[in-house]
Parts: C-alpha cells; structure tokens; sequence
C-alpha cells in the first residue's frame, strides 16, 4: 500500500507545468478526431512556429459560462465556437476585446461588421430526419411542434443550437411560446446537454427528428457516401447562426491571437472547416464537394443580438417552467 | 490518536466549509429566495420527492418476498452467489447500469428516459441493498419462535404477523429513509436518463444552474433546500440505527418452517427470475458488445483510464479508512462515556457528506479553487481528495457499530490494562478486521465509479474508466462503452470477491 502511495504522489507531482502560447476555448465537436481542431492546430502551428492549445467545453454556451467564471484568471486568449446570439452578452461582460481587424474578404451576405468578434463559418438550425424512414417531413416549424414524431433537442443553457430553437419558436410563436413548449415536449424523447449527445443518438435511430444543421446532410455524403439525411425545409424561416471567435480582454498575447483569427478566416482554414465541421465557409471562392450546393438554403428568420441580450434570461426561464411541467 | 482525530473531522468539514465559502463569496446576493414562487422549483422539488419515494418503496416492497425466499429456502442453489451478486449491484458504477439500460431498452424499444429509467436504475441499485439487510433482520429471529408458532399451529398469515413483521418493521423504515435519501442526492442517473427538464431533481438543478446558467443565486437557494431536505431526513434516519448488511456472521443451519405445494414453487421460481432481472444488465453488456463494431475497440486505450481509476480508488480508500478510524476516536469515548447529545452531533458532522449535496461542495470548491489556483493542472488532486470525503462517511457508518461493540466488551478491560497506541490497535485489529477489510472493499469500489467529482474537475488527459463509459454512452458508441463498462465491471467484482474471500476464516 506505501508504494502505491508513493507512486501516486510521483504521479501528481510530475504534472508538467508548461503552458502553451495560446490557448483556445472552444466545445468539443470541433477538437474531436474528426472534428477541424487536429488540423488547424497543425497548420497555424506550422505558420506560427509557437504552442496551440484547444481546451474543450460540452458546447457553446459553456465556454461563455466559464469565461464567466474564471473572469481575469482565466486562460484562454481566445474564444472559438459562442455563436452570433451570444455576442451582445459577452460583450457587455467585459470578456473580450477587440480584434483591431480589416474584415474585408468575407462573404457579402454575412454583412459583417463586428467590431470584436470575427466569424469561422454558419448555417440554419434545423431538423434532420431520415429520408429512408420518413418520406414526407412536416414543412414548418408549427407542424412539426403539432405533430407527434419523436424528437431530440439540446438544452438552450448550455448548447447554442438549444438557444437557436429557443429563439426560433420565440419567433415562430411569440407570446405563445409557453403552449408550444409544453405541446413539444408532449413528444420530445430528451433533451442533451451538447449537440454531440444528441446527434449521435439520433443515428442510433432514437427519434425521428434532431436538431442540427442544414449543413449535416453534406457530412453523411461525404465521408459515409449516405443519401438519406436532410434536412427539412419549413416555410416560417429558419435562425441562422453564425460562429464566431474573438480575442479574451485579458489574453497577453494579443498579437499572436489575431495572427490566429486572421488564420481562420484564410483561405487555409476556411478550406478545412466546411469538411470538418461541416459548416459553410465565410469566404467566397473556397472549393467544397458538390453536396454544399444542394442543401436547402432557408429564409434568414431572427433576433438581432442586442434583443437576446436584454431577453435571453427570461426566455430561458420561461423555458424552463414550461418544458419541466 | 485523539488529536489525529479532530483533525480528521476538521479537514472533513473544512472542505463543505470552503466549498459554500466558494459559493457565498463569489455573489454579493445570497440566496434567490424568488424561486419559493417559481413553478419550476415546484416542478423539480415535487419530481425530486417523487422520485425518491417511489423509488424507495418499490425497492423496498421488492426486495421483501426476495429476502424471504432466501429465507425459507436456505438450500436453494447459488445462494451465496445471489447474496455476492447483490452486494455487487449496490456498489455497480452507475454508468455501468446506465450502459447496460441503455443497450437493453434499444433491444427491446423501450423508452427509457424520464421517470421510468430513473425509477429502473434507483431500484436495481438499491433493491439488493434491501434484500441483504431482510434477509439478515429474518436469519436474526430465534429458533425458539418458530417452534413456538409449530407448538401454536400459527397459520402463514398469522406467522407473518406475529414473528416476521416484528422482525422487519425497524429496518423497512430505516430502509425507506436510507434509499429515499440515496435517491434524492442522486446524480449521474437522473442527468443521464433524465431526458429533459420534465425530469430534473434538486441535485441536477443546482449543477444545472452552476453549470448552465452560472445562476449562483439560485444554485445556492437550491442547495440549502437540498441539505435541509436530505440532511433533516438523514438526521431522522441515522435515529433508527443502522442496517447490519455486510455482516459476515453466519451461525450454524438454524430451524425453519418448511414450505411446501405452490408457495415452494412460487418462491423457488421468483428466486430465479430475480436471478435473471439482476443479470440482464449486466448481460446486455454482452449484446452492445456484439452488435457494435468491435474492431473500434483498442484494449490499448484503456489501460491508462483503468490505472487511473485504480490509483485514485486506493488512494480515496486508504486515506478514507484512515480518515474515519481516526475520527471515530473522539466519538467513541463520547460513546463510553455516554454523552450521547454530543455524540449524535459528531456522528452527524463525520457523516455529513452524505447529506450535503455532493454537486454543491464540488461545484462550490471548484468556484472557490478557480480564482486560485490552475484547476486544469491540479483538478486531478481535487477528484481525489474530494471522493474521499464522500467515501469518509460511509467508512464511518460500517465501522462505528464493532467500534462501540469492541469499546463495550473490552473497553474497561483494555482500560485497566492500560492499553494504548499500538499495543491496543493489535487487539483491536483481529476484532474489527472482517468490516475493516468489507468496508474497505466497499469504498474502494464506491469511488472507482465516480463521474459526478470527475465531470467538475476532471480533465481529458486524466480521464478515468468511467468517464470514458459517459463519453462513449453519450456519443453513442455502445460497443465501446460495454467493453469499457465490462472491464469496470470485472474490477470491482473482483475486488468485492478477494476481500470476501480475505475476511472469512480459513475453514
């Protein structure tokens, strides 16, 4: 029993102390084997000639909650993967500063203008469904609510697309949202903490419905060479949700941050995200498998994000008391 | 010894100290007593209730006609086994259940998350645990009352009333409160087969508004609920004394009432069906093996995880079992010296993380930790340190009945003989060794399947087995989590039977 106390404190003391030269908070999808991370860490390492450090939350949402936090201890000198909605929030925490870039090269649609945050890629919230199981999906948002096909959804406190189908039925259903919640989750079989969780049970053939992208489908195509995924098309409008990264108010290496967000928007980087995170491009010209072209391209539905700051605590709530009856 | 004594309480303390320290000091606000009128608290307090009761009471109307089976048909094949399996089961990682669950609903289509698979989950856990302490409360009726009731032709009715009930009646409510109490701090259970805010207990809410909101106010509300709801019925509880389960006496074959026509059959068989729904977690492992890809698993990537596991269980093992030997000092002379006011209260304090919800001192030192110190670098210390504390409690509750026992027939003796330090610990040690060794197994299993403390502060690179199980069960990858499940599985089995083999005499 000694030795074995002795192993472990060697073990423990051994804990190397070395910090890496920047370090980014994103969610965990995006440093998975198969997510972007592994490659973008090579390539920007590769141009930087320093130590990139990804440290991973379960989704979005909790990488704000803990800068939130850490507030000035914390490490990250950049934030990767809080989405469009969460901007005016952040901000107005005093958690990051601004990026001091010329955005000119991204895509004229996107009409960015952020003086802090630079985005990496966006899509649609959407369902996804199997085309195989399910010949007819229901064409808005009011009659897949209405329905009785089991769905999985991610939780709005933790998950940026939970927080974009919070927004989506708050748009959708206004002062009726409370009804639709409860009719929803009359047929909702759970709700997950990540969007990871619950795409993969999904695939499992859990529910019939998941909320995700309309860029998914392109992910089965792709690497499993699979047909039967899409994404339904519903007439209301979809969120749309832009992903951003923006530099920590209180990172020490600010140059080194925005030679890295310069680097995600390059054409280097932009190459690699749509493939791996299975996101569309925010820059014009870059070359994607045929697939990209034929995804369902929604009406762009929504909040500006100012009105998700000043609203987001009561929708949650509002939320919460009618989704826990 | 005494002063190692206070200091042990007084580290075990100073953690839930610091932990609400961390999070009473971070807000300027106290607790958001707004809540009171907040449908969602009713919700989830009314769920956490629910939950708690039901699953208590069927473990423990199950569990009844098992332990009697087990009774009145001593001969019954594998006995010994089924009474192993239980304690198994009691001690089972919850993600090893969850897995199994999870593998066995998807073969049967069976929808598992909300209250069903919470209910599923709570009884297959704790049932066994009632089973054992019937089982032995009905070996404890004496010989002479049975051919009492031969001599009286006391029907089956009548013996029922007369001669077990009497028997039964204090456990069955310790065993309501005790399992109440384990289901109303559970955890990794409800945040997995919960599915939803539908389905949240008090202990999820209060990680869920740390974790999720960063709701500090509310989390606090949240948790002094909790501990006044948990530790008020704990405190009653602990009043009613506590189950002999893992007691390893087993006295020569004493006289039973035979049991003959249907009711032999329907015993004997509703013996092997709790055979079956025992194993059938435990065999879907099997099925998720099969029918997941099987060249994805790398044996490779598992031994780091299962070192892990296995140095932080013997460490929160050791150090727990120290911890509570050295605690118990005070409170045994307490006991001698029959103050009994201020030993309740000590006993209390040694046992109180049991009640002080586990989410809010991780949670609570995690806040309190964050502003000063590198928790990625050191939260591995944390999960250690932190299991122990939660380990400390159950050590304390096995070991003080032989402590008390010991100090009530060799006290004054050993006294006398002015016995003290080591000379008294070698007379000690043969009298409390078979619990010391059973309790020692126990907590060592009991902190190999931690994920709550690990999903605070632990960290990819020191991933332990059971987080591994969580992060494939929640991708998903069945295959995977079974063959990783299996493996805990096999360790703690292992374990349970080496010091049950150790503690009985060499026959």
């Amino acid at each position: 029993m000694k030795n074995q106390l002795v192993a472990i404190s060697i073990f423990l003391v051994s804990v190397s102390t070395y910090a890496a030269d920047l370090t980014v908070y994103t969610y965990d999808s995006f440093v998975s084997d198969w997510g972007p991370g592994p490659k973008l860490e090579k390539a920007f390492e590769a141009q930087c000639q320093c130590d990139l450090e990804f440290i991973a939350s379960e989704d979005g949402v909790s990488i704000l909650n803990r800068l939130r936090i850490e507030k000035a201890k914390t490490k990250a000198d950049v934030i990767l993967g809080i989405d469009d909605a969460l901007i005016e929030v952040t901000r107005k925490e005093g958690l990051v500063q601004s990026h001091g870039m010329k955005l000119d090269g991204l895509k004229k649609e996107l009409n960015w203008k952020d003086s802090d945050f630079v985005p990496f890629d966006y899509g649609y919230f959407s369902f996804v469904y199997d085309s195989s199981k399910i010949a007819k999906p229901p064409a808005s948002l009011k009659a897949l609510i209405e329905s009785d096909a089991s769905v999985i959804y991610q939780d709005p406190r933790t998950s940026t697309p939970g927080q974009g189908l919070m927004l989506w039925v708050k748009k959708v259903y206004g002062e009726q949202s409370p009804g639709a919640w409860a009719q929803l989750a009359q047929h909702t079989v759970t709700v997950t903490k990540g969007w990871w969780e619950a795409y993969s049970m999904f695939l499992e053939g859990g529910a019939d419905y998941v909320l995700s992208y309309n860029t998914s489908p392109a992910y089965h195509v792709v690497t499993e060479n699979k047909t039967q995924y899409r994404a339904a098309l519903f007439e209301e409008g979809h969120i749309a949700q832009v992903e951003v990264a923006a530099i920590t108010r209180t990172s020490s290496n600010k140059a080194l941050a925005q030679q890295f967000l310069k680097f995600l928007i390059s054409k280097e980087a932009q190459t690699i995200i749509p493939i791996t995170n299975w996101m569309l491009p925010v820059i014009d010209g870059v070359e994607l498998p045929p697939i990209f072209s034929e995804l369902i391209i929604p009406k762009r539905i929504g909040f500006t994000p100012n009105e998700v700051a000043e609203q987001r605590t009561g929708w949650l709530k509002e939320w919460r008391s009618t989704a826990a009856r | 010894m005494r002063v190692a004594g206070w200091i042990s309480l007084f580290m075990i303390v100073l953690i839930t100290v610091l932990a609400f320290q961390g999070l009473i000091g971070f807000s300027e606000s106290g607790p958001d007593w707004t809540l009171l009128n907040d449908s969602y608290f009713h919700n989830i307090l009314a769920f956490s209730l629910k939950q708690a009761l039901l699953s208590a009471f069927l473990s423990v109307v199950l569990a009844w006609p098992i332990a009697r089976v087990l009774y009145y048909l001593p001969h019954v094949p594998a006995l010994n086994s089924f009474l192993s399996l239980c304690l198994l089961c009691f001690v089972m990682p919850t993600l090893v259940l969850i897995t199994g669950l999870v593998v066995l609903a998807g073969q049967v289509e069976w929808r598992l998350y909300g209250l069903n698979g919470i209910l599923l989950a709570h009884i297959y856990l704790n049932m066994p645990f009632a089973i054992r302490v019937f089982y032995q409360q009905l070996k404890g009726i004496p010989d002479s009352s049975w051919k009492l009731s031969a001599q009286l032709k006391l029907n089956h009715w009548q013996r029922l009333r007369i001669i077990e009930w009497p028997s039964l009646k204090s456990s069955a409510l310790m065993l309501l409160g005790f399992i109440f109490v384990l289901c109303f701090n559970s955890f990794a259970i409800v945040l997995a087969l919960g599915g939803g805010p539908q389905s949240t207990t008090l202990e999820v809410a209060i990680y869920q508004a740390l974790k999720y909101d960063f709701n500090i106010p509310e989390a606090l509300m949240l948790a002094w609920v909790q501990l006044l709801i948990a530790g008020g019925l704990f405190l009653m509880v602990s009043r009613l004394g506590s189950a002999n389960w893992l007691s390893v006496d087993t006295a020569s074959d004493e006289w039973r009432p035979q049991v003959k026509g249907w009711r032999y059959w329907l015993m004997k068989s509703s013996y092997y069906l709790a055979w079956l729904v025992l194993l059938l977690p435990i065999l879907a492992l099997f099925f998720g093996l099969i029918q997941g890809d099987l060249s994805r698993i790398s044996l490779a990537s598992l031994i780091r995880p299962t070192l892990i596991t296995m140095s932080l269980g013997l460490f929160s093992a050791v150090i727990g079992m120290a911890l509570a030997y050295a605690m118990l000092n005070p409170i045994r002379q307490m006991n001698s010296l029959g103050q009994t006011r201020r030993r309740v209260f000590f006993e209390w304090l040694a046992t109180h993380a049991l009640v002080a919800p586990a989410m809010v001192v991780s949670v609570g030192l995690f806040i309190f930790l964050l502003q000063r110190i590198d928790i990625d670098r050191w939260g591995i210390v944390f999960v250690a340190l932190l299991n122990t504390s939660i380990v400390v409690p159950f050590a304390v509750q096995k070991l003080k009945p032989r402590l008390y026992q010991f100090d009530a027939q060799y006290g004054d003796l050993s006294r006398s003989l002015k016995l003290q330090g080591w000379a008294l610990l070698k007379i000690e040690w043969p009298f409390i060794q078979p619990v010391f060794l059973s309790t020692f197994a126990l907590i060592l299993v009991l902190s190999m399947g931690d994920v709550a403390i690990f999903s605070i502060f632990g960290s990819k690179e020191w991933t332990t087995l059971p987080w591994l199980i969580y992060e494939y069960a929640g991708t998903y990858r069945m295959a995977e989590a079974s063959f990783a499940s299996m493996l805990l599985l096999a360790l703690c089995a292992l374990i349970l039977w080496l010091f049950e083999k150790a503690q009985t005499p060499h026959a």
